[in-house]
This record gives C-alpha cells, structure tokens and sequence, in this order.
C-alpha cells in the first residue's frame, strides 16, 4: 500500500499513543456493529414492507375476535387529510379494520394502485378510462374540490374578474401587464395598475397543474404547453413547492397571480392574497359581462359538478369539471364545449375536480376487498358530510356522483 | 485479543521502528495467521454497495433504453414537454446541468476557501485540545441530514435574502458581473445565490474534515526540519505542510463537489425551479438533481418523463462517479492522506 510514507512514527504524532490492540478492537466493534445494523435493517424493513405493501396474507391475522384487516391507502396530499379522519372513526364502528393511508402524491397513487401494492390509490386527477380498463382499477370520487385563482395587486384587495382565456393568455405570454385591455374590459370601474404580471406556477408535479392548464387549454386555442400535471412553462415564470409554497411565494411577489387549491383559502386570505371570479363558459364568447364571472362558494361549486355530470353519456366521473365539463366525452375537448348554465344551476363555478380513489374491480384478496368496499360506501354515505369534509376544506359529493359511485361499486369481486 | 496482525498498510504499532520507508513487510513481523472463519463469511457484506451499484447501474440502462441519450432533444437548452404530445418533448439536459454546475461550482469555491481556513487555524494555530473539539464539531455537523438545511435555508434565510440581503448586495456591488442583473420578481429569496450558500454550508464539513486530516498527517521531521532552517510558522505551513497535503485538498474539492452536485432536496427547496440560465446569482434556475425529485410523481403518469428522469440520473450518477474517482486518485498520487480515511466520513 501506499500510505507508508505518512505513517505516524514518532512520539509528536498525536496519534501515536493509539496502540495496534485498540485499533483491531475498533475494527471488530465497528464490523460487530454493522451487522447488528444490518439485521435490525433487514428486520425492520421486512416487518416495514409488509405492513405498507400489506395484503399479501399477513393483514388479516386472526385475534381473538376474529380476523382483523389493514386497508392500504397512498396517494394526493390533498385526500390524506380526509382519510386520517375518515378511517379512526370507520375503525370505531368496524373495530377489526384498520385505514393506513400515506401522503405519497397522485402520480404514486395511481402506480401503487395499478401494481395492486395499496388496497385504495388516492389521486386528483381522474384516471384515463383506457389505463382503467388495462389494470382492472374503477374510478370512486369521495368528494368535491376546487381551485382558487389567487393575485397579489398592491392597493386592491376586491375580486377581479379572469376567463380563462386571459389565464391562459397571460401564462403563455401573450398578456403582460395588468392594465391589459383585455383585463380591463371585464373590469369596469377598476383602476388597474401599470405593474407587470409574474405568473406563478408549480415546481412538482401537481394535480393543480392538472386542472388549471385543462381550463388554459379548454380556454384559448393559441395554449401552446397542453396539459397534465408537468408541462412546460414559460421561462419568465418563477415557481414555487406545493399550495404552501404558492401562497408564501404570492404574498412577496408583487404583480403575481397563482392558482391554489380551495383547501388553502384561509391560509391565502391570511397571508393578505385576494382571489378572482372566474368566468363561466359564456364568458369565452362574452368576456366584458360581469354577470359571466362567478365567485367560489359550495353553491356555485356543486352546481358546477352537477351540471358537469348531468348530460354525460355514457354515465362517467372521469371528466375534468372544468368550464362545467364536456358532454358526452370522457376527456378534454379543444375550445371547451362544457355545459352552459341551465335554470337548476344558473352560476356554476367553472375550476371544480373530483377527488379520486382508484380501486381493483378484480382484486386478488377478494375477503379484504369486501371491507376496502365497506369502507368506500361508508365514506360515501355516513362520511359523505360537512362533519369530515369542511375541516379539510372539501364539499360533500352531489346525489349524481354517489349514485354513480354505489352503482360503480357493486360490480367489484368481493367474497361475503 | 489477538496479537494485531499487521497488513499491507504498514501500520506500525510499537515505538521504534524509524524508518518508514523501509517499513516491515507483514510477513516478517508477524507470523502467517489463518483468516478467522467470521472474515471470509463477513466479505461478502462489505461487497454488498458494490453490487448494489452495478445492480442500479444495470436497472437504469436496461429500464430506461437510453436512446434519449443520443437525440438531440436531450442536449437542447428549451425545455418543452407537452404531455398530449410526448413525442415531441424536448429535455434541455444541458439546462439542468448548467444549474448543478453553477451552485456546486460556487459552493465548492466557498467552501474550499473556507475549509483551509478552518483547517489550518484548528490544526496549526489554535491551541490542541481547541482544535480537537472543533474538529469533532465539523465532523458532527456533516451528519446533519441535508432536508434540515433545506428547511433552514427556505424558512429563515429565503425571506431575509429576498427583502434584505439581495437588493443590498445589488446596490452596492452590483458592478461585478451577475451581481448586477435583475432581482427575483418574487423576492421570495430562492436562486442561485441561496442554493450555493446552503451547499457550501453542507460541504464545508466534509471538505474541512479531509483537508484536517491530511494536514494533521504531514509528517512531523518535515515541519521540524522547516523551523530548523528558520521558516516562521506561516511559511511552514504555507511551504511544507500544505504542500505535502495538497493531494488531500485537491481530493477534498473533488468530493465535494461530486457531493454538492448529488444533493437534491436542500438545493431543490431553494433553487426557484425556473427552466432557464439564470441572468443573474438573483435569479431562480434548476438542478438535474431537483428536476428528478419535483418530477417523479408525474413521471408515474407519463411513461416518457418517467424515461427522461431515468437518463438524467443515469448521467448524474456517471458524472458523480468521476468525480468521485478523480477524488481517489488526487489523495492516492504521492501516498498522501485522502478523502477515503477522513474521520467521520
């Protein structure tokens, strides 16, 4: 070996004094050492993975009263919450199961479902009806969530009126500042400042993105990035982590405009932001009418789920509710289409999203899937209420999506 | 215990032997041993990361098919990716890795500096059982786990440099070229200029740990040879012992930054995750490192960003293996202390 030339050899090396005997007892303990650590890791990690992966035989082990179940759930950020308060409470009715969610992101969700790895995927973005019918999965929505489009203008706190057209314009680059014209002519009567407009968006992957560049894309034909949750932006447009992030970042960036998820509303409204009426579907044809910009409220939002489920053939929850949604299609039309207000639901507010849980039609334990089902129709029903979802800023699903839910449910493989 | 069995290393336990060239060969210090049972059994453990790393290395290239590797779309500097039109994604690597090498260069040039400071006041000037404790703490600190100083950077540094630090640092040295350009539209505080301030405070740790310890390990006739011939302790310092260690400095730098261009969560909280090459040390940008952590989930949905992600850590993990390598062999030229035997590391 090389190292001769520096061995310590005389009594000013500090090191010196170290016998040969120490060192080989070190040696010994660090090697002892390691392989305690490795089988308390290699333990540890066994016991771990089949806890999360679960439902390979091991989560119904028998007690004294009977077989008791652990349900797997992973996915959004935002349905974590939910499940947290959803499953204790199913658990004090039903006490051998037990509801074990992760906070893990919809893209997660969606691939832990398909692989069957989680009993429940939880995710904000539908899944697309052909992956559905490749890996066996049915949508089941638990609830009703919206997006916010929120601005920081120095000196003016009101709500400024925004289509989709000038959300997309201006996230594409085409509007820059905000005494735009085109912003003006939705406004009358606001005097709008000389200030540039920053645009916001999402540096990870988002359910958010998700709808928001569907309302973009839906809005203006000129939309160059598509949508998803990752695309492209614009180089000007700085980004910032989660709907915490937008918020904080919002609040410093003045001339900033950022869409945030309704469950950060409070949070948003206390860090001093104020949010848009968004336009309607007839606001695309008609921008300068106020009475086309509509504001967030759980009547305007459940209006817009209803009207965007109400004509859709074949009966289908995989649909953005955007612009109150595309008829008769199971995916985003160029242009729009959507569902005009109707006398039922005159103001529906037009960025609304289901939120998803994604679960196996055919499921390989079909003795515990008959408990995950349990659980769905508990949620949907008893669940189904402001009880769990206003603390988590959610709005109860309309009679149409249960229906189609229950109806959904009853054709999952499970054993009585 | 055993009598010590005394290997290749050299290493020589009794007082006595003077001379270390000529430094005994095991065999004729010690006689031939059996190699206990529990050696041969333990071997195979210790050649677990090795063929973790060549498993991970043999997933990535067979998962990833790296085609992308070898279109020009991959070395472009536009980012574009449509998720309705895939096919005609566009994944400015180059993008990416101009961030990565921005913020480590910046860090490991802080850092360096920095670090042979620490080093050499802990281990030269300061009194012994001084120097010993700091030493502890630097090497303690490069235990911490890189999300705290993440989390540190985005909650306490972020708004200060936003509102505070940066328009000062503009007003008053804004001569000097990228100092000058313009602030953050947010003034959230996130960019190149945070992101390079938290890795230097993450490598200087590591790099002052493995530059103390070659300087620790010059040896002692030199020096006392430098002040028999009337050098001060400076010019000891600057002419024999730095010299001798310039190795373990040079392996220091190189793993450093093969480390500061790994690290993603810290830098990806503060980075400002703009796809663009930042006019300015103001100015949000991205990291390859970042763009594989913020991009993961949705790589779950779309197959050819699950691809590109793949390509991107492929590159990174071959350019942190080189630096990685050229870390060993700068502390393996001239027999000198390297990075391999720092404490704590």
């Amino acid at each position: 070996m090389s190292a001769n030339a520096n061995v310590p050899n005389d009594d000013l090396t500090r090191s010196a004094p170290r016998g040969p005997r120490s060192r080989t007892m070190g040696v010994t303990a660090a090697v002892a050492l390691a392989v305690v650590l490795l089988v308390v890791g290699l333990g540890a990690g066994y016991v771990l993975g089949d806890y999360v992966l679960g439902n390979k035989g091991s989560n119904s082990t028998t007690s004294g009263n009977g077989p008791s179940y652990t349900i797997s759930e992973s996915g959004s950020s935002l349905i974590y919450p939910l499940m947290l308060s959803l499953g204790p409470n199913f658990t004090k009715l039903y006490p051998n199961v037990v509801i074990s969610p992760q906070s893990t992101g919809s893209g997660t969700g969606i691939s832990l479902a398909e692989s069957g790895k989680v009993d429940i995927g939880g995710t904000d973005a539908y899944l697309s009806p052909a992956n559905a019918t490749q890996y066996g999965l049915i949508n089941v929505p638990i609830a009703i969530s919206a997006q916010l489009i929120f601005y920081n203008i120095p000196g003016y706190s009101g709500h400024l009126n925004l289509n989709g057209t000038v959300l997309a314009k201006i996230y594409s680059g085409a509007i820059t500042n905000w005494n735009d014209p085109e912003i003006a002519a939705a406004n009358p009567g606001v005097n709008l400042p000389n200030l540039a407009i920053v645009p916001l968006h999402r540096q990870d992957g988002s359910g958010d993105t998700f709808m928001f560049t569907s309302l973009c894309y839906m809005s203006y034909s000129g939309w160059p990035y598509g949508y998803g949750t990752s695309v492209t932006w614009l180089k000007s447009s700085p980004s910032a982590t989660g709907n915490a992030g937008m918020v904080t970042t919002l609040s410093t960036t003045k001339g900033g405009i950022a869409y945030i998820g309704i469950s950060y509303l409070s949070e948003a409204t206390a860090a001093g932001l104020s949010y848009a009426a968004v336009g309607d579907q007839a606001a695309i044809s008609d921008g300068t009418n106020p009475a086309n910009y509509i504001l967030p409220t759980p009547q305007t939002i459940s209006q817009d789920a209803t009207l965007g489920l109400a004509n859709l053939q074949p009966p289908s929850v995989a649909v953005s509710l955007i612009l109150g949604g595309v008829p008769g299609a199971t995916d985003l039309k160029l242009g729009g289409g959507g569902t005009l207000p109707s006398t039922a639901d005159p103001t529906p507010y037009p960025i609304v999203n289901l939120e998803y849980t994604l679960i196996k039609i055919s499921p390989s334990d079909a003795t515990l899937q008959k408990w995950v089902v349990a659980f769905l129709e508990w949620a949907l029903s008893f669940g189904n209420s402001a009880t769990y979802m206003t603390p988590v800023h959610f709005l109860p699903l309309t009679p149409a999506v249960i229906g189609y839910d229950m109806q959904a449910l009853q054709a999952v493989t499970v054993s009585s | 215990m055993d009598q010590p069995v005394l290997r290749g290393e050299g290493s020589v336990g009794a007082a006595g032997h003077a001379d270390p060239v000529a430094a005994p060969t095991p065999a004729s210090i010690a006689p031939a041993r059996r190699t206990p049972w529990w050696a041969w059994a333990l071997s195979p453990i210790a050649l677990l990361p090795l063929i973790f790393i060549v498993l991970i290395a043999l997933v990535l290239l067979f998962s990833g098919d790296l085609k992308l590797l070898f279109e020009p779309g991959f070395w472009s500097f536009n980012f574009y990716f449509n998720p309705l039109a895939p096919s005609q994604a566009v994944w400015a690597f180059p993008l990416y890795l101009v961030g990565t090498a921005l913020t480590a260069g910046i860090a490991l040039a802080l850092a360096t500096a920095l670090s042979l400071a620490l080093a050499i006041s802990t281990t030269v000037y300061l009194p012994a059982w001084l120097g010993r404790s700091l030493g502890t703490l630097t090497n303690l600190l490069a235990g911490i786990p890189s999300v705290v100083y993440g989390i540190w950077g985005y909650v306490v540094l972020a708004p200060y440099f936003g509102l505070t630090l940066q328009p000062a640092l503009r007003s008053y040295l804004g001569w000097i070229p990228f100092f000058g350009g313009p602030l953050s539209e947010t003034a959230s505080g996130t960019g190149v200029l945070l992101a390079s301030l938290i890795l230097t405070i993450m490598v200087v740790p590591l790099t002052t740990a493995i530059i103390r310890d070659s300087l620790v390990s010059v040896p002692h006739p030199l020096l006392e040879a430098s002040f028999a011939l009337g050098a001060t302790r400076w010019e000891t310092t600057r002419r024999v012992r730095l010299r001798v260690a310039r190795s373990g400095v040079r392996g220091a730098v190189f793993l450093g930054f093969g480390r500061a261009i790994g690290e993603s969560v810290a830098v990806a909280m503060v980075i400002g995750g703009q796809t663009q090459i930042p006019p300015s040390i103001y100015s949000g940008t991205s990291t390859v490192s970042a763009f594989l952590l913020y991009q993961q989930d949705s790589a779950f949905i779309y197959p050819a960003l699950l691809h590109a992600l793949v390509e991107f850590a492929v590159v990174l993990l071959l350019i942190t293996l080189v630096f990685n390598y050229l870390a060993q062999r700068a502390s393996g030229e001239r027999g000198a202390v390297g990075p391999t035997s720092a404490a704590g590391i």
